[in-house]
């Protein structure tokens, strides 16, 4: 689907609102752009497995911390589902709360 | 039958310390507490020994098991009772599957048992679609093995 600046359905696009087109020209300190897209929209999931920490992991830092969506292109509903399980897997130590990079 | 039961999943971890009989012995526990209260076991997983992310009470791996089971709404509590009491599990969480999650399972479920079968069974997967059962229960009505 075309990026358009105007269009009224903002949901699924990463970013506050009138900062989208701009936020590479803003040097947005480092962090690389991720795809525009939420992942889980794309492929209709609609259920986060907080066992599943293969992939969950790809949404948590090195230091353990949860990815905020504007970086991992995820939309909001798909985020708070995904904090849920990742929050969950953490009580069952398949995901850490803290992990090595920190020290 | 009107059937009021909701569909539970619970993972727990059981002390890697035990040895594989007492494993199986706390495992049996749970799953005779919820059969005999009315429940009924859908599925066991038993994951086996994994490495904790951090420190459980001193230790660095346990044993896990998953349980997805019907059951009446009060057995619950009861169950997490016995999860507290229990010194060798030592973590326990217990979830109602929703619509979407159990979408998602039967989803899962069709494609994880569509691939190894026989090409009748398949047949009969896609049958069993709509009404979502499991197709576990299809298979001795089909092929031979």
């Amino acid at each position: 689907m075309p990026f358009q600046r105007n269009s009224r359905n903002t949901r699924n696009t990463p970013g506050r609102p009138g900062q989208r087109g701009e936020r590479s020209q803003r040097g947005a300190a480092g962090q690389v752009r991720k795809k525009r897209t939420c992942r889980f929209c794309d492929n209709k999931e609609d259920f986060i497995d907080y066992k599943a920490e293969k992939k969950l992991q790809r949404f948590v830092s090195e230091q353990g911390r949860i990815i905020p969506k504007r970086i991992t292109g995820t939309c909001a509903k798909h985020q708070r589902m995904l904090v849920v399980a990742i929050k969950r897997a953490r009580h069952l130590a398949l995901l850490p709360f803290v992990s090595d990079a920190v020290k | 039958m009107p059937d009021t039961r909701r569909v539970y999943e619970t993972t727990f971890i059981v002390s890697a310390s035990l040895d594989d009989h007492q494993i199986d012995g706390v495992i049996e526990k749970v799953r005779d507490l919820i059969t005999k209260n009315g429940g009924e076991i859908r599925e066991l997983v038993k994951w086996g020994r994994k490495r904790f992310s951090y420190t459980i009470k001193k230790k660095n791996n346990g044993f896990y098991v998953v349980i997805e089971f019907m059951a009446p709404g009060d057995l619950i509590a009861k169950l997490e009772r016995h999860y507290f009491l229990d010194e060798s599990i030592l973590r326990y969480i217990t979830l109602v599957l929703d619509k979407r999650a159990l979408k998602a399972r039967t989803a899962a479920a069709l494609l994880a048992a569509e691939q190894p079968a026989a090409e009748a069974k398949t047949d009969e997967a896609a049958k069993a679609a709509a009404p979502a059962p499991s197709p576990a229960t299809q298979s001795p009505a089909t092929t031979t093995p």
